[in-house]
């Protein structure tokens, strides 16, 4: 099927323009004086699936790490329609009325089956993202859970180094990218809406757990009643589960982004949290925790890359899978067999 | 149920022709998901208990006026503005001397977002697709020599509604006409601009309260005037079916009578004059169905509210050709087009029609193509002989059997709104808009698979290259709606405009008329940016929250190896660039028409790009700016309202002062052919003009990607 339109002149032969090679020394200087484009550039290359990519981006935070870590590092986590977006530009243009540097990292899914995205969280914060100490970017989560967790983090780091005092971390739903989330932030807020009595079906247990608070937005107009019961209800949910601090006990706020009220209040609870914390030095420990996490779950990724990349176990896996679905082998001794192919041969 | 007793024979035959084909592979399943059989019988008819009404008569199936055309055909209403006041004014004059029955006005986008012309957010929009009009001087200029109290005129305005309404008031005021005599219609349907044109300026509850007024204003100083006019026309053209159109068009209505009756009025003191105003596409007798099911359905939905007035239940309509069936290639093929829809909304009963223009895929109508247009109607009216029969497919087996159908399945969609508590919470939700722009996506996808056919696109494409003048605003338009305003502001009393700006911001805020308070702010020459402002003041601007769907294209489009081929196309990329082709979809200026960039950005998203829309009304540096810190391969500009020759060399320039060098820019929309060697010549990189498939599109970024050097 051609469409191509009878009346259209010739076109020139144009082409795009290649972005240039850049060194680390490009990167590292613009982040550290606060180049915007350049920061944008340098999270691009921490986003880059390429070795020679991640290779440089490795080189890039370390260079930048010494500058890192003076920023109050939060995640915000919420159902889909919960007001996340709005709820964070109220909050983001509080922060910079106050004179705050703010960076808000939006991470969106990819389609399992396209691989492409739609990024709309920027066009949700219009009001935020045209501020100049505001510097809002959307990612896409990509395809792996390590890919957009290392990704994540690196870019938190930049926009840290690159001057930003608050760095939001925004994510979509409730799922496995949540508690990698909440194990690269110092606070992790859950915000929900209020529903028709039925709160605590949509939402897993394990997202209470990491909860440092809980926020029910869209308390407004109608909805008032229906939010103070949801507040009730969510605060004895919470008292069922185990809190992550003994000192802090998750508190649960009303708000409404759209009417502006209870943010204050919000912001208010991640500061006396970090006054508390900082105070018995649970946030330093917390943090020195996230570094070892992160690093086992890099050992634990880069075990499963290898594994899988391994020729003896790539020969035996057609294998095993038919016998799996013969069921003639067991999964564990099937598992057995194929970890073995690494073992034997070391 | 009752069968023909013929009819096994004919089955019998039917079997035969079809040769191995089975009879159900004739049963055709519409876009708005219908079943419907190619053949019906008196037989079917027996089950349909409308079927045997009169015009004129309830419930007004076969059309309001128990005479129709032979009593006196419908009113041809060409809609038109240009530029300036005086161009328009002379274009209104010269269309009534050849035989155009009223006046239907059309603005440009700053008058319909509220701003003045010299405002810097709508430097690329000023006298694009309409008349420029800042003030009451423009609005007497405009209606120059035409005589108000006879003369029905007829405003697509919703954004401005009072300024602008209060400007035709004033004006005919100066004129020596007073205001009970003006007849014609406003437009003010301002639930439709949150699901598709976009056009608004305040949130819904305030502009509801504007409608309100206005309706409360006309019942007691205007009886001649249609206050509302409940539009489709904008939702066909954001890619509604005819069920979609029918049901949420109506379900607008409903709300409108919700909204006067909760102020206070009587349901006879309003509704009889709701006008609708309906959108006609290329499904020959499905659109003539639609009109006729409209009737009948808001009929039996006013009959709830015991109206004593037979007026206040009678569905009126104005239709319009659609604009989208129309295609920039064969451009001439449009004239045949927009003639099958004239035939489609005469025999579906319409009141009053505009034909479009056959260039209207690549610019503004011309004298020559409007000249068409209009004669078109014509011809139909005086030549065909159609106007001599009342419904003429009245009893058809099929138009009836399809009037029931879409009866039927609207009325599933308003139940389901009403369940919701009705249009405004229905919007709040979002779910009108996810329907409308999800039968977009899948109607692309049945063009760009040939599945629906469009002659001189996707099929039967021809090389041939057909010259034609086309419509061009010179840019001086602006510089001298500018240097009348400031002219305008040195002359008047500013005082009187200060007091009486006041005034109205406090009716807005503590209740009283609107209009009624706009008029003394327009005879004391406040612009309509300023009496906009008065109330923005109190009401805040509206700010549209995007939402996205996604995968519906992909699912529609059947042809599995050519999704996936681009699919691997975009894997490449990232295989090589560690990263998928990345690119923001944005509008700028005041043009509201989202229909195509959302399609694209759905359908990209499908393909494997990783798409960023940016939010509507965008000024080409805060498009580049967000192109750079996305840090983007790609910006794509769509561009349906001529302003393309000042805000895309401006996005380019602000990209590369803001070190987006690197990012290439892509435009799409109503671009006129002549304008591609200067778009090119700014540094565009790829034009896609209306009917290229979105495959085609996609091909070509990722040409233009993995040619970079």
């Amino acid at each position: 099927m051609t469409s191509q339109s009878p009346v259209q002149p010739p076109r020139p032969e144009r082409t795009g323009k290649q972005a240039p090679a850049r060194d680390s020394d490009y990167y590292v200087d613009g982040v550290l004086a606060a180049d915007r484009l350049v920061l944008s550039k340098t999270i691009t290359l921490m986003e880059s699936s390429l070795p020679e990519h991640q290779e440089m981006a490795l080189d890039v935070v370390e260079r930048l790490l010494p500058h890192t870590g003076k920023a109050i590092r939060l995640g915000i986590t919420g159902v889909p329609g919960g007001g996340k977006s709005t709820f964070i530009e109220t909050l983001g243009i509080m922060l910079v009325e106050r004179g705050h540097k703010v960076a808000v990292i939006a991470v969106d899914p990819s389609s399992k089956i396209s691989g492409g995205s739609i990024m709309g969280d920027k066009t949700r914060m219009q009001f935020l993202s045209a501020r100049e100490n505001a510097f809002i970017r959307p990612a896409a989560t990509g395809q792996t859970l390590g890919g957009v967790a290392r990704k994540t983090r690196e870019s938190m780091l930049a926009c840290e180094a690159a001057g930003f005092d608050v760095v939001i971390v925004e994510t979509v739903g409730v799922g496995q990218l949540e508690t990698t989330v909440a194990s690269m932030v110092d606070f992790f807020l859950v915000l929900m809406i209020p529903g028709a009595g039925d709160e605590l079906q949509g939402i897993k247990r394990g997202i209470l757990e990491l909860a440092d608070a809980i926020v029910i937005n869209k308390a407004d107009g109608d909805n008032l009643t229906k939010a103070r019961l949801a507040q009730r209800e969510y605060e004895t949910a919470l008292h069922l589960v185990n809190p992550r601090s003994p000192d802090w006990q998750p508190p649960v706020l009303t708000c409404s982004a759209l009417e502006k009220t209870g943010i204050d209040e919000a912001w208010d609870v991640v500061l006396r949290h970090r006054e508390k914390l900082g105070a018995t030095g649970e946030l330093e420990a917390r943090r020195r925790e996230q570094v070892f996490e992160w690093t086992w779950f890099l050992v634990d990724e880069g075990l499963r890359e290898w594994f899988y990349k391994n020729a003896g176990t790539k020969a035996l896996l057609p294998a095993i899978k038919k016998k799996i679905e013969s069921g003639v082998i067991t999964p564990t001794r099937a598992a057995r067999e194929l970890l073995e192919t690494v073992i034997t041969k070391k | 149920m009752v069968k023909h007793p013929q009819k096994d024979a004919w089955e019998e035959k039917a079997k035969k022709e079809l040769r191995e084909r089975i009879l159900d592979s004739i049963v055709w399943e519409t876009p708005e998901g219908i079943r419907v059989n190619p053949l019906y019988t008196a037989e079917d008819l027996k089950r349909i208990d409308h079927a045997d009404t009169l015009p004129g008569l309830p419930p007004y199936l076969r059309g309001p006026m128990a005479t129709m055309y032979a009593g006196r055909p419908w009113t041809i209403r060409q809609y038109a503005g240009f530029s300036t006041a005086r161009e328009s004014n002379e274009f209104y004059r010269k269309s009534l001397a050849a035989g155009q029955a009223g006046l239907s006005i059309a603005f440009d986008l700053p008058t319909h977002r509220g701003y003045d012309s010299d405002h810097p957010r709508v430097a690329g929009d000023v006298g694009k697709a309409g008349v420029a009009v800042d003030s009451i001087e423009d609005m007497k200029i405009l209606f120059d020599q035409i005589p108000l109290d006879r003369m029905s005129v007829s405003m697509t305005m919703n954004g401005a509604v009072l300024p602008i309404l209060g400007g035709y008031i004033v004006a005919a005021e100066e004129q020596g006409v007073s205001r009970e005599l003006l007849t014609g219609t406003i437009q003010n349907d301002i639930l439709k601009e949150y699901l598709t044109r976009n056009t608004y300026i305040y949130p819904p509850q305030p502009s509801m309260r504007i409608v309100s007024d206005i309706m409360a204003y006309c019942s007691k100083e205007m009886p001649r005037f249609n206050t509302v006019s409940i539009s489709g026309y904008h939702m066909m053209e954001a890619g509604a079916d005819t069920v979609l159109q029918t049901a949420f068009t109506l379900a607008d209505g409903l709300e409108y009578v919700r909204a006067a009756l909760r102020a206070g009025m009587d349901i006879d003191a309003f509704a009889p004059r709701l006008s609708f105003f309906f959108g006609v596409g290329m499904s020959f007798f499905m659109n003539i169905a639609m009109l006729r099911a409209a009737r009948l359905l808001w009929h039996r939905l006013m009959s709830v509210f015991n109206p004593k007035n037979p007026r206040s239940s009678m569905l009126r309509t104005h239709c319009q050709t659609s604009g989208w069936s129309l295609t920039e290639q064969d451009p001439y093929n449009n004239i045949i087009r927009t003639t099958l829809e004239c035939m489609s909304a005469v025999l579906g009963g319409t009141q009053s029609l505009h034909t479009n223009s056959f260039d209207e895929a690549v610019g503004l109508p011309t004298d020559f193509s409007a000249h068409i247009a209009r004669n078109t109607q014509l011809i139909v009216q005086e030549e065909s002989k159609v106007c001599h029969a009342i419904d003429p497919l009245g009893g058809s087996y099929y138009v009836e059997m399809l009037t029931t159908m879409i009866v039927d399945e609207a009325q599933k969609i308003i139940d389901e709104i009403e369940e919701m508590g009705g249009m405004t919470k229905a919007i709040e939700s979002g779910m009108p808009k996810m329907r409308i722009e999800e039968a977009a996506a899948r109607k692309q996808a049945r063009i760009d698979q040939g599945i629906e056919a469009i002659i001189g696109v996707n099929r039967y494409a021809t090389d041939d290259k057909i010259d034609f003048e086309v419509r061009e605003v010179p840019d001086y338009i602006r510089n001298e709606q500018v240097a009348r305003l400031a002219e305008l502001r040195k002359k008047r009393d500013n005082n009187e405009v200060e007091r009486t700006l006041a005034e109205l911001t406090r009716a807005a805020e503590s209740g009283g008329n609107l209009l009624e308070a706009t008029l003394p702010a327009v005879r004391a020459r406040a612009t309509v940016g300023e009496i906009s402002n008065a109330l923005e003041v109190v009401f805040g601007r509206f700010v549209a929250t995007t939402l996205c769907i996604s995968g519906v294209y992909a699912s529609e489009y059947g042809d599995t190896t050519v999704i996936e081929s681009l699919r691997k196309r975009a894997a490449q990329f990232m295989e090589t660039e560690g990263r998928r082709p990345r690119i923001l979809l944005t509008k700028m200026g005041q043009d509201g028409h989202d229909r195509g960039v959302k399609v694209v950005a759905t359908a990209f998203a499908d393909l494997g790009f990783d798409v960023d829309i940016s939010p509507m009304f965008q000024t080409p540096e805060e498009a580049a700016r967000m192109a750079v810190e996305n840090d983007v391969h790609l910006v794509g500009v769509s561009s349906l309202a001529a302003g393309h020759k000042i805000l895309v060399p401006d996005l380019i320039r602000r990209l590369n002062e803001n070190g987006g060098e690197e990012i290439m820019v892509i435009v799409g929309g109503v671009i006129p052919p002549k304008d591609y060697q200067f778009l090119y010549d700014a540094g565009v990189v790829g034009i896609f003009g209306p009917g290229t498939s979105i495959i085609e599109s996609a091909n070509k970024v990722l040409n233009i990607l993995e040619n970079r050097h």
